[in-house]
């Protein structure tokens, strides 16, 4: 076999994989190599790009309203817990909930010797309170002291921070919340002017974080920063 | 009219969890992607369930999408495509309906041409018209009704090695004149 045939060869296997004329079990060998390579993978998305002008032949018709229905019920399922989308919260619409949510906390201020003094908190929580964060910044040590007190992340999942300043366009991560219930994050500098008047959240990632530097999961729990 | 930058734009904002961008994207493509199924699955129940299928993998896939090299409409259509004929493929269990026989020809495109530029469907056809008709038909019956190589090799009353092989040759055949 030379290498133009096993050119070939891929051009023609990606080409009956895009036309889905594999049976499972070629199907499920093929995708195994294309996870492990890109060039194949390539092949793949120009085959798929070359043959989409014959779905024109696919005649367009208005599914029933009720699938757009359950496909939310699906997806949604709002009685369980809220997972609103955090550019929902940076609309408007839901700061109001956002606000409902985060309660003023006062913190036992007398527990000497920490020098920990905090003059902002947060309290992130679900409303259903399954998770419940108290966040709380002391500007002497830049540094933000995270309490889980209720709830964790799902099985397989990291719980990840993040901070939306007021008038934000995108949450900044704050980081994955490790598994200890109490944990300290030194603020960066360019951050600690948003925090004040700032949200906070917490959404459910892949291990690791976010991979996008957005959240990709459930906001799980949001609460609004407040003066003590 | 929604553009190919508008469908672009949702499907990024769905990535990052935005609801209302997913309505929003669902109303200016579920019409297609419901004609892709109704035509793959020819049952306007297993349709609806495809569909469903299909925007639930598009709420949890649409975060890879900006890797993945696809323009978007060919992402959705080719996911849910494939989505419809796993579906048909598990109804079916391998068995040849030889009696629901569509005629290929009959079903013209329909004005829905904002996605794909007349150029390249141009080029397609023209490339499709270099292969023998009948097997430019297979190949089209493969991407239209999702027809597996028994069903071609039914169809076409030829045993399943020289459908294989007709197929396998003709799309070395296309590869190379769309190529060109």
């Amino acid at each position: 076999m030379t290498q133009a045939d096993d050119h070939n060869d891929d051009v023609t296997l990606a080409g009956e994989y895009a036309l889905h004329l594999m049976d499972a079990a070629q199907r499920r060998a093929f995708e195994a190599r294309l996870d492990a390579e890109p060039a194949l993978r390539r092949l793949v998305v120009e085959w798929d790009e070359q043959l989409v002008p014959l779905a024109d032949n696919f005649a367009e018709q208005t599914p029933p309203k009720a699938v757009k229905a359950r496909i939310d019920a699906v997806l949604f399922p709002t009685a369980q817990k809220p997972s609103w989308s955090l550019w929902r919260i940076l609309t408007g619409s839901a700061v109001a909930a956002a606000l409902a949510v985060a309660v003023l906390v006062t913190l036992p201020l007398d527990r000497a010797p920490t020098p920990f003094a905090p003059s902002l908190v947060a309290q992130i929580a679900a409303e259903d309170q399954s998770l419940v964060v108290l966040a709380s910044y002391a500007p002497d040590t830049g540094i933000l002291r995270v309490d889980r007190q209720a709830g964790a992340a799902p099985s397989g999942r990291v719980l990840e921070l993040w901070l939306i300043a007021e008038g934000a366009a995108a949450p900044v991560s704050l980081g994955v919340l490790p598994a200890d219930a109490v944990t300290d994050i030194t603020l960066p500098a360019d951050l600690i002017p948003a925090i004040a008047g700032g949200t906070l959240a917490i959404s459910e990632e892949p291990v690791g974080g976010s991979p996008t530097g957005t959240p990709t999961g459930a906001v799980l729990a949001v609460g609004a920063v407040t003066t003590i | 009219m929604t553009t190919r930058e508008d469908v672009e734009n949702m499907i990024q904002r769905v990535g990052l969890g935005d609801r209302a961008a997913f309505s929003a994207l669902y109303d200016a493509t579920s019409a297609k992607l419901f004609g892709v199924c109704l035509r793959i699955l020819n049952d306007r129940a297993e349709a609806e369930d495809a569909l469903q299928d299909a925007f639930v993998r598009i709420w949890q896939k649409a975060g890879s999408y900006a890797v993945n090299g696809y323009s978007p409409m060919t992402w959705l259509i080719t996911l849910t495509r494939n989505l419809a004929i796993d579906r048909l493929r598990a109804r079916k269990g391998g068995a040849v309906d030889i009696d629901e026989v569509h005629d290929l020809k009959d079903t013209g495109p329909t004005p829905e041409a904002a996605a794909v530029a007349a150029s390249e469907r141009s080029r397609l056809d023209g490339c499709l018209n270099e292969l023998d008709a009948d097997r430019a038909e297979a190949v089209r019956g493969a991407y239209l009704e999702g027809y597996s190589y028994d069903e071609l090799a039914a169809r076409f009353a030829v045993p399943l090695n020289t459908m294989r092989t007709w197929l396998r040759r003709s799309l070395i055949k296309l590869k190379d004149c769309l190529s060109a």
